[in-house]
């Protein structure tokens, strides 16, 4: 049966006022910490220390009160890359001959090691880890309070050139019209289906490719006339960009703000600290000698 | 700098001197007693081909004027309403705001914050992914300093309405609502002047109260508003209304004295609102409201009428339905946390050849309904039967479904897939797969049938048709496939009403050729003229369901429900009211008309 409904996999830039202790931190701190995360997440080697890191992301959204399998839900579209790249990673990724890893199973050019486990394990929670983080800002954060908080981050750089405000104005409107578009595309598609065009979800990917380039052409033409409109709306209510622009939202750094912080340094100086490579290392050994 | 030297101006004794302490500005503007002024504009639209959309226009708008701009599609009402903030700049001529000439770059800001614009669609508009946010826009960029801010978005939203929903997201919110938003988000820079872009033409009737109750506080406030719009009732609402055709000025008066001009008017592609066109029916002098018609008949003689003439055609109770949904209940977003009930236990049948009326505030849940009648939704609980079709059953052949119930959506124009017009009509019968010869004469017939010819417009470009004929065209790929029920979304809004005439022409001529057709529309006139069956939903549920005139009878009813009767049978019920003979169920100027024996 078709499925129209595209909002429903949209998570990317929805905001849940759940009013949970995360939502009231200062949108400069969350950034920080998301962005800190994120870095000691893809610079971490051991599988053990990317699923601890995983499950602190968890930890995070559920003190954001926000449901999880939600959260996760929006990951559904990757998942058949996912798979796809999981399984080359797999059987292609390592040889035996490298050092410290050993053959599981082998076929013709086919090599499962344990070298190739685990890093099977690394791509899957890291992905996981960072999609869930980069949520929790947009979740916990309205577009304006990220928006705002960029621009402060970024406001040092405006010296070198870099135009702090309107890229925050940018990352703002992007995120804005993500559901808008989401609408848009669902219309036409239903506009098509309506009219006797045979749109199927199970059909193979090529033939759903094929049928989605003509919504394509009217998605374009209707966006380019939004943002025509937008850039109207825009210019009418006196966006010239930063100068002389005053800001509802005001951020406050509060007590919250640096235990917040402390908290995310304790925890990356653990995740870095502990020996999670030795760990990796006694795991699969086990695994080799069964 | 300029202000203190007034200031020190007026010590002096000239005879303009105690003008010149309002400053320089003020000061110009009391002496040509005008806040806008438009003077020999002419604005061309560059291009491949270059089209002079405004041909010399002269206008002065006086502070706290309430001024209505009307004229047919393409007649330069926006490009206008764009040259007032300087959205647009002058070919030729200039525009001065407040003495501030549109040109003078350094002047810009002053002239924004002067000048705020609404414009038609609210989501191109909205900035913000939160409502307080986006009213607090327009502020932020004027510079307003930052304790004032909170008290400024307050008042803003206060006005309309809508501080309860300041930490919303605008994409879920109504059609009416976002307009709200946008009006406090110019209303928030406190201008001097609201300019309206047919900000009313997406709302449904209640929406569109809201609105102009707004837009009369504002005025009363001093603000000097300009509203465009293609609802000459709204244009009543004004102290002045101008009339644009090709890009010039065709009339500028009272509307009282340009709702006389009827003759005029209609060749200008134009009407008048239902009261005057009634009132020029009786022979009386032209009249802007209810009340004056019936001042004016009650003046012309006795409270008498001819014997009711009403002849109430005896709707013969249909012996099979073609579409019956039977406690139909749908939630979007199912098993999310933003899940939103649509449809709750609904009862809906379409008897074969009877046209049916689908009237409802905006989310009560009428476009929901009308896709589960192709299809496009299954039932998440209770039945749909559409002919011999069960759509419970997930087995079913839908496209043989959506071949016999064609749909029209909302603003189908901006739903044409091919860049050929003849292409375009082509696109359902041939995923249909009908032979080459019949597509080939379908496309004609249906192409012909909604008055495009097909020899003339088959090889045209779809983007360079104008907005009247992209709906035709549009409402023509859905007829090509001759459905044997044609549901239809709000087939008439935002059209002019030339335009809109047409279309409800067309959707008469298809119903009395055999088609059935289901409509929605927020004009109750079109649904009265086109409908003997009407369904009335107010959040997901149904709230009335019969005859048109067994519905249009209960006014409180459907007020209640934020829906309305039409004009004509408002009319009568104040006439009643009053004392007149009118028999109810009148819903037609005829029939009014000869109640009151008047023909």
């Amino acid at each position: 049966m078709e499925d129209f409904e595209l909002l429903r996999h949209v998570t990317i830039g929805q905001y849940f006022p759940t009013g949970s202790p995360l939502h009231r931190l200062d949108p400069r701190v969350k950034i920080i910490g998301v962005v800190a995360l994120v870095g000691t997440l893809v610079t971490l080697q051991s599988a053990s220390g990317v699923l601890i890191g995983l499950v602190i992301t968890f930890a995070l959204i559920a003190l954001a009160r926000v449901d999880v399998q939600f959260a996760l839900g929006g990951l559904a579209p990757a998942l058949p890359i996912l798979v796809f790249l999981a399984v080359l990673q797999l059987v292609f990724g390592w040889s035996a001959r490298v050092t410290n890893c050993h053959s599981l199973w082998s076929f013709w050019l086919l090599n499962v090691t344990t070298c190739s486990i685990q890093a099977v394990v690394v791509l899957l929670a890291r992905f996981a880890a960072l999609f869930l983080l980069t949520g929790l800002l947009t979740f916990t954060s309205t577009l304006s309070e990220l928006a705002r908080g960029i621009e402060w981050l970024l406001r040092p750089f405006q010296r070198v050139g870099v135009p702090a405000d309107e890229l925050a104005m940018v990352f703002t409107i992007a995120l804005r019209f993500v559901p808008t578009l989401a609408l848009e595309m669902e219309k036409l598609l239903k506009a098509q289906a309506a009219r006797g065009a045979n749109i199927q979800s199970g059909s193979n990917p090529v033939a759903r490719t094929r049928q989605l380039l003509p919504v394509l052409v009217p998605l374009f033409i209707n966006t380019l006339r939004r943002s025509d409109d937008l850039t109207a709306a825009l210019e009418a209510r006196g966006y010239t960009g930063g100068a002389g622009r005053t800001y509802y939202i005001r951020l406050h750094f509060q007590r919250a703000d640096v235990v917040a912080l402390l908290v995310v340094a304790a925890l990356i100086l653990g995740l870095f600290a502990l020996p999670f490579g030795m760990f990796d290392q006694s795991v699969l050994n086990m695994l080799a000698t069964k | 700098m300029d202000r203190i030297r007034d200031r020190d101006g007026f010590k002096g004794t000239s005879l303009a001197a105690p003008l010149a302490c309002l400053g320089r500005e003020a000061f110009c503007v009391a002496m040509t007693e005008s806040l806008i002024r438009v003077e020999n504009l002419h604005y061309i639209y560059s291009g491949a081909s270059p089209v002079e959309a405004l041909g010399g226009i002269d206008l002065t708008i006086r502070a706290g004027e309430y001024v209505a701009i009307v004229g047919a599609n393409g007649s330069g009402k926006s490009t206008l309403a764009r040259h007032l903030n300087a959205l647009l700049l002058p070919t030729r001529g200039d525009v001065w705001i407040a003495c501030a000439n549109t040109r003078d770059e350094k002047r810009r800001r002053d002239i924004r914050a002067t000048v705020q614009m609404v414009f038609q669609h609210p989501d191109s508009q909205l900035v913000a992914a939160v409502v307080e946010e986006d009213v607090a826009f327009g502020p932020e960029n004027f510079g307003v300093p930052e304790n004032e801010l909170p008290p400024r978005v307050r008042a803003a939203l206060d006005q309309v309405g809508m501080w309860a929903c300041r930490q919303r997201t605008p994409h879920l919110l109504s059609a009416g609502q976002k307009q709200r938003v946008a009006i406090a988000g110019a209303m928030a820079v406190q201008p001097r002047v609201l300019v309206l872009d047919e900000a009313t033409a997406m709302l449904d009737p209640a929406g569109r109260a809201v609105v102009l109750d707004v837009l009369r506080a504002l005025h009363h406030q001093g603000t000097t508003i300009i509203t465009i719009t293609h609802e000459m009732e709204e244009a009543v609402e004004a102290e002045r209304v101008i009339v644009l055709s090709e890009g010039r000025v065709a009339m500028d008066d009272t509307p009282r004295r340009v709702f006389t001009r009827a003759d005029e008017l209609c060749a200008l592609d134009l009407d008048v609102p239902p009261v005057a066109a009634l009132a020029r029916r009786l022979g009386l002098p032209v009249c802007l409201t209810t009340e004056e018609l019936c001042a004016a008949l009650t003046a012309r003689g006795p409270r008498v009428g001819a014997p009711s003439r009403i002849n109430k055609v005896r709707v013969s109770e249909p012996q099979e339905s073609i579409i019956r949904v039977e406690q139909l209940t749908h939630s979007y977003l199912r098993g999310l946390p933003l899940e939103t009930r649509a449809l709750d236990r609904v009862d809906f049948n379409v008897p074969s050849g009877a046209a049916m009326g689908l009237i409802g505030s905006t989310g009560s849940g009428k476009s929901t309904l009308m896709q589960h009648l192709n299809g496009l939704l299954r039932p998440q609980s209770g039945r749909v039967v559409v002919g011999q079709y069960d759509l419970t059953n997930p087995a079913t052949d839908v496209r043989a479904v959506r071949r016999m119930v064609g749909l029209v959506f909302q603003q189908p124009e901006d739903q044409l897939f091919e860049q050929y017009v003849g292409d375009d009509v082509a696109f359902g019968p041939r995923q249909f797969g009908f032979a080459k010869e019949e597509v080939r004469e379908r496309v004609r017939w249906a192409m012909e049938s909604v008055g495009l010819g097909f020899d003339a417009f088959k090889n045209r470009l779809t983007n360079t048709l104008s907005g009247g004929e992209r709906r035709r065209a549009a409402l023509a790929g859905v007829f090509a496939v001759r459905p044997q029920v044609l549901v239809a979304d709000e087939p008439t809004a935002g059209l002019d009403p030339r335009t809109r005439a047409e279309v409800l022409g067309i959707l008469q001529r298809l119903h009395a050729e055999g088609t059935t057709p289901v409509i929605t529309s927020h004009r109750m006139d079109d649904i009265a003229a086109l409908c003997c069956r009407i369904t009335a939903l107010d959040g997901g549920r149904v709230v009335a369901a019969g005859t048109r005139r067994e519905i249009f009878s209960q006014p409180d009813l459907l007020q209640a429900h934020g829906l309305d009767i039409p004009p004509v049978a408002r009319i009568a019920q104040e006439l009643r009211a009053q004392g007149w003979p009118i028999p109810s169920g009148v819903l037609f100027a005829d029939e009014l008309v000869a109640a009151l024996g008047a023909e």
